[in-house]
């Protein structure tokens, strides 16, 4: 007999006598009072959480933006699944050594105001530079959890992070500093499907 | 017992000796943990004050007794699931097991150093120490874990190891072993914290991180922070090992939405932790990065043991969010120190009597004046009180109690059904000075100690009341 | 015909606070009501099933329902023990549930029943220009649910009942808790002093809580009056 066998037959014999209580179903309806718009909703948690947001009308907008934006920086360590258009006009880095990092989220999570980050975008572009800039789709913004859940359960990486906020920590006293470990510096790029 | 070494616990036997000193020794700690918990449970109430909190935890307590009515069922289609996903699983009984898992896993893979995120499993194993005789560096890399494990001491709070610290010793702490000024603002000591940090995380072989929910049908490792260092500690080593309480089970990824919020609002007031990792397996042959293996370590450890107790089962529904150590006023005089054991404050009285054995937990069950407090704020409605009412009913049952309260309390009993004797003793109580009666009985002792002698009423009411009231 | 309420004194009370509870008679008897004080009672036998005595606590439950068994209304001057009766009797193993709950359903902490079974809105002016803080026993508030109504008595006699950070947290009288660990039980006290503001006296529907309070203070030297909230409000009536 395994560990395994010994470790559920141990459970199998605490249940034995035990009436089950039933799955109560999804969880839905008690979420926060939803702001009009979905993309308002995730712009407002994530300045709230000390990120910055951006809204481009539409791709060529954004490449325009990024361009300008990374005139102050060295070089970028960029995701895999950044379109071609998004890729910053930058020397490739490093990702431990990148100032900038640029990714493209797969989606956003309106009720958490989180970013998904797939891990087949790269983990360490996403995890390791100071400042993180973050194409997200506005179609691709979830209002709840539980539905961006249920659509990425079909089709998962070895790993999906959410991002929220810049990376924080308040153990120090209670008092709250930023960029920790990971990026400091999160800036959410909301693409329109417009012109 | 297993896990003890420089880090880990004195054991709760010690209770009230530890509370004493800290107390009488140590009051800036009383200040500290004060000062954390009470913004900390402020943050929930604004939190909770956002959402339908009732009906949440409904849902949420509901959720989890469902899942641990058929755990059996739930842990066989993790394994499955995390198995096709390209994890290894292990299974551990206990803490010698799991960390002779985690030594074979070392070895066969030539590790030196690890990272680690924060974990109280981990804590409950002994995995830094040892992991340290087996030759590895093992680096906390949660701030509030890398402060403590500078200093040696194991962590007081379930969701912030170093609340006990003020910023006075973080600054001393720093200046000593980073270098940083003596004056120097958090923002430093962070800044220092994270290049020293860097380092560590870029050489690392292994990443160990523990697992805040298992979601059954994808085989997902769920982890909550807000720094960052679990994603990094579980995407940069090449090898990545998860220790998971099998109670950590919730039968669907999606059912994790819930939980990652009303845990999250529980803990810290935060719609969500600011990183959420949810972990499928190893890299894929698509992606750049990422583990080459990750294995998952479903941890036992007591936990039957606690399943099988008809009334402390509900204990296992617990989120590890720590929002009763944050409203109880038995916690906030100590912090978590003078327990004794990984797990401080309500929550840790409960399980302590299953996982340790009554004994050894004595007198956890006994450090709680049951307020009630806890079970107004736990997220999957535990009934506490009446869990550690259970647990006094069974120390009684055990003999583990003092002869003195036994047979004060049964003649007590005796008397209290037979009125004309009560109010005799009644009487007597009242004419003999209860600073002398502190001597002679424990009880009166215990409260003679802090309080001065109460006065009693001149008669009692009963008699007044036979006497007539006007 | 006047309604009958019955006196549970409660075994602490009726040595502690004698005068508090005869306080609460001349109380209730003002608002035009009957009371009777039962012969027999002693204790509602809450020390024995906090500390795990289940045995000993069905055969106090006992008694106690025997002795009020013909009680229209049972009144406590105690937040704790009207818990007890109101939410334990009832799982105490082996008890007889149907005379427990019969006597739960009884069963009311004073201001409680001043307020919801007697909707008593003023007693009187005799509180007028007072500063008192009331400190919420953990029973009444969290087992009972009595919050508003011992405020509401209290501003109904004039009196303002100043903010206090620490009014909801548990005093660390806790019964034998207060014994078994004196220190933390002191911490938890001195949590509470040290936070008072400045007050003419404070007061409290539960004599453990103010026993409790009431000696570390002492011992501290320091801290105003304590009240029992039954002496309080009869204070309060001031003809």
């Amino acid at each position: 007999m395994s560990a395994r066998d010994r470790i559920l037959g141990r459970v199998r014999e605490a249940l034995s006598e035990r009436t089950a209580v039933e799955h109560p179903g999804s969880f839905e309806g008690w979420r926060p009072a939803a702001p009009a718009l979905p993309v308002d909703g995730l712009a407002h948690l994530l300045e709230a959480a000390g990120g910055e947001i951006v809204r481009q009308p539409n791709v060529d907008a954004a490449a325009a933006w990024l361009a300008s934006f990374c005139a102050d920086f060295g070089s970028s360590a960029v995701g895999e699944t950044v379109p071609e258009p998004l890729r910053p006009p930058l020397p490739a880095g490093a990702p431990d050594t990148a100032p900038l990092g640029v990714s493209l989220a797969r989606g956003a999570v309106a009720e958490t105001g989180s970013l998904i980050m797939d891990a087949r975008d790269g983990r360490r572009a996403q995890l390791l530079v100071p400042t993180h800039v973050v194409f997200v789709r506005t179609r691709d913004v979830y209002v709840t959890l539980r539905e961006a859940l249920i659509e990425l359960a079909d089709d998962l990486p070895s790993a999906i992070g959410f991002h929220s906020g810049p990376s924080k920590s308040a153990d120090i006293g209670q008092i709250l500093v930023k960029g920790v470990h990971g990026p400091g510096r999160l800036v959410a790029v909301l693409i329109g499907d417009g012109d | 017992m297993a896990g003890r070494g420089p880090m880990s616990f004195t054991g709760p036997g010690n209770y009230r000796e530890e509370a004493a000193k800290t107390i009488r020794d140590k009051p800036e700690v009383r200040t500290s943990i004060t000062a954390a918990t009470r913004t900390f449970d402020a943050h929930r109430v604004h939190a909770w004050g956002q959402i339908d909190a009732d009906r949440w935890r409904d849902w949420a307590r509901d959720v989890k007794s469902h899942v641990l009515g058929h755990l059996d069922e739930y842990l066989e289609q993790a394994e499955e699931q995390l198995t096709a996903n390209g994890a290894h699983v292990h299974w551990a009984e206990t803490a010698e097991d799991a960390l002779a898992i985690l030594g074979d896993i070392v070895r066969e893979h030539g590790v030196e150093s690890a990272v680690k995120a924060k974990s109280m499993l981990s804590e409950e194993l002994g995995v830094n120490a040892h992991l340290e005789s087996l030759g590895v560096h093992v680096r906390e890399t949660d701030l509030g874990e890398y402060i403590i494990q500078l200093l040696g001491q194991p962590p007081s709070h379930i969701v912030g190891p170093a609340i006990h610290l003020s910023v006075d010793d973080c600054r001393r702490l720093f200046h000593e072993r980073l270098g940083t000024p003596l004056d120097a603002e958090p923002d430093e000591l962070a800044g220092a914290a994270r290049d020293a940090l860097r380092a560590e995380f870029l050489a690392a072989d292994l990443g160990i991180s523990g697992g805040n929910f298992l979601a059954a049908d994808t085989g997902t490792v769920a982890l909550i922070e807000n720094e960052g260092n679990i994603r990094l500690s579980t995407s940069l080593p090449r090898i990545h090992v998860a220790c998971v309480g099998i109670e950590k089970l919730v039968p669907k990824l999606e059912d994790v939405s819930g939980f990652l919020q009303l845990t999250a609002r529980a803990a810290t007031g935060q719609p969500i932790g600011n990183f959420v990792s949810l972990i499928q397996g190893p890299r894929k042959n698509d992606e750049v990065d990422g583990p080459e293996e990750v294995h998952v370590v479903l941890v036992d450890n007591g936990r039957t043991k606690l399943l099988a107790d008809d009334a402390a089962w509900e204990a296992l529904r617990c989120v590890r969010c720590g929002a009763c150590l944050n409203i109880c006023p038995v916690y906030r005089q100590t912090g978590g120190h003078a327990y004794g054991w990984t797990y401080s404050g309500p929550i840790g009285a409960i399980i302590a009597p299953a996982m340790l054995g009554l004994e050894e937990a004595m007198p956890l069950p006994y450090a709680s004046s049951l307020c009630g407090a806890c079970t107004d704020v736990c997220p999957v409605r535990i009934p506490i009180p009446e869990l550690l009412v259970h647990w006094r009913e069974k120390a009684v049952e055990q003999g583990l109690t003092p002869m003195t309260e036994t047979m004060g309390l049964k003649a007590y009993a005796k008397l209290a059904q037979k009125p004309d004797l009560f109010a005799a003793a009644g009487s007597v109580l009242r004419h003999v000075p209860l600073e002398l009666g502190g001597r002679a009985l424990p009880v009166l002792a215990g409260w003679m100690q802090e309080r001065s002698a109460p006065k009693s009423s001149k008669k009692s009411f009963l008699q007044m009341w036979k006497e007539g009231i006007e | 015909m006047a309604m009958r309420v019955s006196l549970f004194a409660t075994c602490l009370c009726d040595q502690f606070y004698a005068e508090a509870c005869a306080d609460a008679v001349l109380l209730l008897r003002h608002l035009g009501v009957d009371v009777d004080v039962p012969r027999g009672q002693t204790c509602c036998g809450q020390p024995a099933y906090n500390a795990g005595r289940p045995t000993e606590a069905r055969d106090m439950a006992a008694h106690t329902m025997h002795v009020f068994e013909d009680a229209e209304y049972v009144v406590l001057p105690s937040g704790s023990c009207a818990g007890m009766i109101r939410c334990f009797y009832g799982e105490i193993s082996g008890v007889d549930t149907e005379r427990a709950e019969s006597l739960a359903r009884r069963t009311y902490e004073l201001s409680q029943f001043l307020r919801q079974v007697l909707n008593v809105e003023t007693l009187g002016p005799g509180l007028e220009g007072r500063r008192v803080a009331y400190h919420h026993g953990c029973h009444a508030l969290r087992e009972l649910g009595v919050k508003d109504e011992p405020l509401a008595l209290l501003a109904g006699c004039g009196a303002e009942v100043v903010e206090w950070e620490a009014d909801e947290e548990c005093c660390g009288f806790g019964g034998l808790f207060s014994a078994k660990l004196p220190e933390v039980s002191a911490a938890m006290a001195d949590r509470k002093l040290d936070t008072l503001p400045d007050v003419d006296f404070v007061t409290s529907s539960d004599g453990g809580c103010l026993l409790q309070l009431s000696g570390r203070a002492k011992k501290r030297r320091t801290g105003p009056p304590f009240v029992h909230l039954a002496s309080a409000l009869w204070r309060g009536v001031a003809r």
